[in-house]
């Protein structure tokens, strides 16, 4: 990005929050109903400690879903390229359990796996497998047909042609599901955090709503943001450095 | 052929019944005046037979807002902090919240909350184990997985003080809100709503034991019907009516509890008809004041004792004026 970009873009944040200040000052908006940047950016100060930790916490348990889950996804979709006259029953079971409202089966979670991350981990594992699965299976699905002719005329095997033709077609796939669903395990950990747990920033966010403490439940969510925002240019970096 | 026949023939009808629909309509205006005042009331929770949203629900199906000349639009809060925030910013006039949860919002930060009706005369809630567990007293939790939710309540410390119990000697942990990770054995005291969880895990089967804060002593008050200063400073008159009107169903609902169940149920269809019977027994016999006030009274003494009690557990920012906080002008004989 050229400089002269960076600093129109960096200008416009800075007027929108400007306006955001101004407009609840100049308002009297309570803090309670919608907090300005300096109150929120005060927020972090205070509560430094906590959005840390809490973000070391929801970001181990989002990375360890997201891995699982794409995993399973990926595997999934290996299977289903092999074994296409199961697809109906697993995508069945799969959008089964990806229609599951996340909010009725992670107490049940809870009781099977415990307090710990566990839970969390295996929620945001639920939630982010599907995109994957999807996605590889209409790469796997999309590799060139002319070239798929010429290896057949080869007599190439099955999984000769998924290693050296369907593998790497899915690639563009498989990487904009991982773009959609690194910011998107995030949010499964927190909605389990949400619904009961010690630390992490779903926990601090839910006592910070429960508390009418906005600026802080705001601050939360700019930290998540942030680390969202980091995971898909993790992403986009490991997708540039595949391709050159 | 046939259908040009029905198309005539439905024609007249249909100006007929357009006709006896006006007159209908006008002769009800005429029986029943339309209500002059307007009040939005949201439930803090969902739709169930907490005894506050029966005392709305019962006003509202006996027509005691009408008698009033009070419209009442009934909303229910998803849980969470919403219903203070809509209540604050003007979209709801009365809600409900618990007394401890007003006091702190109240000193933090700083919401201008007012109990114009305090309906639950002790804590809602309590901690139970299993009685299989062999716990008697609080004393018996030492070394035991206490549950909490959210964050550990001030009642909680203050009864393992009654107790004289370390809270060092216990390992606190933050449970869900299903209480299957008491009878799983997850934990070994489970906190519960009084008027919900044990009937729950009872119906189940479970065996429990359940302890109270006010069984030690410590001051705890329930639900109110809360409201703001402002509201009470621009619809005094209508505060007036909705407090006359749900103490009146409340009061109803005390000796009528068989037709309130059938009420909660209009607004609950989905709900267990003898779970909800349960809540408001349970509820009715924590909202009778002591030495024969009507529901919904209240004290500048309890609410002062109550904030003692957080602020001794440090659950409150800073003292309020206890004297802010609520007020008896809508309650009879005022």
């Amino acid at each position: 990005m050229k400089w002269s970009t960076a600093w129109l873009n960096g200008g416009v944040v800075l007027c929108v929050l400007a306006s955001w200040e101004w407009w609840v000052r100049s308002l009297d908006v309570p803090v309670y109903l919608l907090p300005g940047p300096l109150a929120i950016a005060t927020a972090f100060g205070m509560h430094s400690r906590g959005l840390i930790v809490g973000a070391l916490v929801t970001t181990g348990e989002a990375l360890s879903g997201l891995v699982l889950g794409s995993l399973f996804g990926l595997l999934l979709a290996m299977f289903l390229n092999f074994w296409e006259r199961l697809e109906p029953a697993v995508m069945g079971v799969a959008l089964f359990a990806k229609s599951t409202p996340l909010i009725a089966i992670a107490p049940i979670l809870t009781i099977w796996l415990g307090f710990g991350p566990a839970p969390k981990i295996v929620i945001t594992a639920l939630i982010t497998f599907f995109p994957v699965l999807v996605n590889s299976l209409t790469g796997l699905r999309a590799a060139d047909p002319a070239v798929h002719a010429v290896m057949q005329s080869w007599h190439a095997s099955r999984w000769e042609v998924f290693v050296h033709l369907r593998w790497r077609a899915q690639y563009p796939y498989l990487l904009a599901a991982l773009k959609s669903v690194a910011p998107l395990s995030l949010v499964g950990a927190v909605v389990a955090e949400w619904l009961g747990a010690s630390s992490g920033l779903g926990q601090l966010m839910w006592l910070a709503y429960n508390n009418l403490n906005l600026p802080l439940l705001f601050a939360a969510a700019v930290v998540l943001s942030l680390i969202g925002s980091l995971l898909y240019q993790v992403v986009v970096v490991f997708e540039r450095r595949l391709y050159i | 052929m046939f259908r040009a026949w029905v198309q005539n023939m439905m024609r007249p009808l249909g100006a007929l019944w357009l006709a006896v629909s006006v007159v209908l309509l006008a002769g009800c205006q005429v029986l029943a005046p339309a209500p002059q005042l307007q009040l939005t009331f949201m439930a803090g929770y969902k739709p169930q037979a907490n005894l506050p949203f029966v005392g709305v629900y019962v006003a509202q199906e006996r027509g005691l807002f009408q008698k009033e000349g009070l419209s009442v639009d009934i909303q229910h809060s998803g849980g969470g902090a919403d219903n203070l925030q809509l209540l604050v910013a003007g979209k709801v006039q009365v809600t409900t919240v618990d007394a401890a949860v007003l006091l702190q919002r109240r000193a933090d930060p700083g919401l201008p909350l007012v109990s114009i009706a305090l309906i639950g005369q002790t804590g809602q809630q309590a901690y139970v184990a299993m009685q299989a567990s062999g716990m008697r007293t609080p004393a018996d939790w030492a070394g035991a997985k206490v549950g909490y939710k959210g964050a550990p309540p001030p009642d909680l410390y203050a009864i393992l003080d009654a107790a004289g119990v370390d809270p060092l000697q216990l390992e606190l942990v933050s449970v869900g809100f299903d209480p299957h990770v008491l009878t799983t054995g997850m934990v070994d005291v489970y906190p519960v709503f009084k008027s919900n969880e044990p009937d729950i895990l009872a119906r189940e089967g479970h065996v429990l034991t359940a302890w109270q804060a006010a069984d030690f002593g410590v001051p705890s008050l329930g639900l109110t019907y809360a409201t703001t200063a402002d509201q009470i400073a621009n619809k005094p008159v209508e505060l007036a009516a909705f407090t006359r009107a749900t103490l009146a169903g409340i009061e109803y609902a005390s000796t009528h509890v068989d037709e309130a169940v059938d009420v909660v149920m209009k607004y609950a269809p989905e709900a267990d008809r003898a779970h909800m019977r349960y809540m408001l027994e349970t509820e009715l016999a924590a909202g009778r004041p002591a030495g024969g006030a009507g529901f919904g009274a209240q004290t500048a003494a309890q609410w002062a004792a109550l904030q003692a009690m957080l602020l001794k557990y440090k659950a409150l920012a800073n003292a309020v004026q206890v004297d802010q906080v609520f007020t008896t002008q809508f309650l009879a004989g005022k």
